[in-house]
């Protein structure tokens, strides 16, 4: 959680040593409040950071889909609200906000009521893992991927909660398929997403990103091994499946199924799913980005590292703040600037596949999942292993 | 073709077309979109359009052509005469009614109602639809003056008349002369 940390990538921080926010809390809390106090406050306040963030991602793209959609179809989009529509999300929100909360007559209302708060609880705990730059994170995972792959797969279970309690044909329907189709494509995801860990060798998103360093981009991985861009695109289509994207929104077929597991939930229950399906396309991009495309490391992030070095004391409870040079604070912003320009752009290029491919059908979808994608990443896997083993061989140290 | 072939094949043709079909939809998206804000801006109207009437009011003679020719009877006009000018009172369409057929245009003798361009026309109220054409009401400035002027003149006509007939020697080339200006 902002920890501003002056420990090495390698070695992960002690609990509160450099974590920002606890240290301040700390330095002003008196004798009589306990620690375990101030750490939950601490952690209150992360839970809140990564609650606005999850929104403010759900809230611009979905002005962006918005307009992507309307300029791919020769028309404007949102116009009125604010400059170009801008706005739309807000009025959206306070509309979903005052309409009437309806729970059907047959349905399950424990389960009814749980299914939103489990889909975005579990988006909520794979944001968790996810790094903002070097040194603002919430927490620093070891098996970072791993843990975001585990945690995105339990909405799987409050889609399918979802479909089951409310208590209507469409929505059983919208969950079946999700749940048929969750196994067609959550193995392509993990096993594709092997490719760029072999080449990592840490499942660490920072450590990762660090190795992607240099100034012109060509350390990202996607260049450092031919089955790179093949496991990309893999990776890419297993992520439009999860993230429940056109051409593989079964589970919402709006021309089918009226609105699929989404048909009895209205208000901001309806609007918790959108917040996951934004925040999960979001997510997916920055690992994406992360495991393929350098990560935080761009150009501009490189430049700012290479500056000499300069910091300010801000006193006795915070201590020193580096300002420019490696680990700084213009290295971080321009970092946590690299990652979401990188995610907003594999958010763009889903939301462009969205307008462009039809929706094909499930036996399709496992067709795709069980012959295609499946096999060909475990051939990207075994091959790419292979040709660091080669280089390894013949040129000696890692690709 | 075998099964490796084939296997192959349709991996190509799922990526190709996938590419192609992104690529029709990129060239749309960097096009300048071809809808207009509407109430901002609009759409230019072909002349021949045949939507709200207009009616060149100081034209209109009140012959009542218009309502006539009207198939459903949708025109009511109203106005008093006052010698040659007119004074109005009314000359209502009820668009509740009207089809725009344009048939009430064409017998106009003085060619003074037209089918406009304008079409947006929406309403709260049943009422609202029955839409009074004219722009004022009672007579415009000109016929009011050009009507006192007439009656000027017709009493001065008369006052002659009745001079003359008093004074029947005097000839009448004032009384032409005052005419003929």
């Amino acid at each position: 959680m902002l920890a501003v940390t002056e420990t090495p990538l390698a070695a992960p921080a002690p609990v509160g040593d450099g974590n920002l926010v606890l240290d301040l809390l700390t330095g002003l809390r008196p004798e009589s409040v306990p620690l375990w106090a101030v750490m939950a406050t601490s952690a209150l306040i992360a839970v809140g950071l990564a609650v606005a963030l999850i929104s403010l991602i759900a809230m611009f793209s979905t002005w962006m889909e918005r307009k992507v959609a309307g300029h791919i179809q020769c028309r404007y989009g949102p116009m009125h609200v604010g400059w170009h529509g801008w706005l739309q999300p807000i009025a959206d929100g306070v509309k979903l906000l005052l309409k009437e909360d309806i729970i059907p007559k047959g349905a399950d209302k424990v389960l009814f009521v749980l299914s939103p708060a489990i889909v975005l609880a579990s988006l909520l705990g794979a944001m968790a893992a996810l790094a903002l730059s070097p040194n603002f994170f919430f927490a620093d995972i070891d098996l970072g991927v791993f843990f975001i792959l585990a945690m995105t797969s339990t909405t799987t279970i409050g889609v399918v909660m979802a479909g089951w309690a409310s208590n209507s044909k469409w929505s059983l329907y919208g969950s079946m398929r999700e749940a048929a189709q969750v196994i067609a494509y959550e193995v392509p995801l993990g096993i594709s997403l092997m490719v760029p860990l072999i080449v990592a060798g840490t499942f660490n998103l920072r450590e990762a990103s660090a190795a992607q360093g240099g100034w012109y981009g060509m350390h990202w991985f996607v260049f450092q091994n031919p089955f790179m861009l093949p496991a990309f695109l893999l990776f890419f289509t297993a992520v439009l499946a999860e993230t429940k994207r056109a051409p593989f929104d079964l589970p919402e077929s709006e021309s089918e199924l009226v609105s699929g597991f989404l048909t009895e939930y209205s208000g901001i229950r309806w609007s918790f799913f959108f917040m996951e399906e934004y925040a999960a396309m979001f997510l997916y991009s920055a690992v994406g980005a992360f495991f393929f495309f350098g990560g935080f490391e761009s150009p501009f992030t490189w430049a700012v590292a290479q500056m000499a070095p300069h910091t300010i004391d801000l006193g006795e409870t915070i201590g020193t703040l580096k300002l420019l040079g490696e680990g700084s604070l213009l290295h971080n912003l321009v970092a946590v600037a690299t990652i979401v320009v990188k995610a907003f752009a594999g958010v763009f290029l889903m939301m462009w596949v969205r307008w462009s491919l039809p929706r094909i059908r499930i036996d399709q979808v496992m067709t795709l999942g069980y012959k295609y994608l499946t096999p060909l990443s475990m051939v990207c896997v075994l091959g790419a292993a292979l040709f660091e083993l080669a280089w390894i061989r013949f040129f000696g140290g890692a690709s | 073709m075998n099964a490796t072939a084939k296997y192959a094949k349709n991996v190509w043709d799922g990526l190709k077309s996938s590419l192609v079909g992104m690529q029709i939809t990129g060239k749309y998206l960097l096009q300048k979109p071809i809808t207009v804000q509407y109430p901002l801006e609009r759409l230019p109207i072909p002349n021949r359009y045949r939507g709200i009437h207009y009616l060149e009011q100081e034209k209109c003679i009140n012959c009542l052509a218009c309502a006539r020719a009207c198939p459903i009877d949708c025109i009511e006009m109203d106005a008093v005469r006052h010698g040659k000018e007119l004074e109005w009172v009314s000359f209502t369409l009820d668009y509740q009614k009207c089809m725009f057929c344009e048939l009430c245009v064409y017998p106009c003798p003085k060619d003074c109602i037209h089918m406009g361009t304008e079409f947006a026309f929406v309403s709260y109220d049943r009422s609202e639809f029955k839409h009074d054409l004219l722009s004022f009401k009672g007579m415009a400035r000109e016929a009011k003056i050009r009507m006192l002027e007439a009656e000027e003149k017709k009493k001065r006509k008369e006052a002659a008349k009745a001079a003359g007939q008093e004074v029947a020697d005097e000839p009448e080339s004032d009384a032409d002369a005052e005419a003929e200006s």
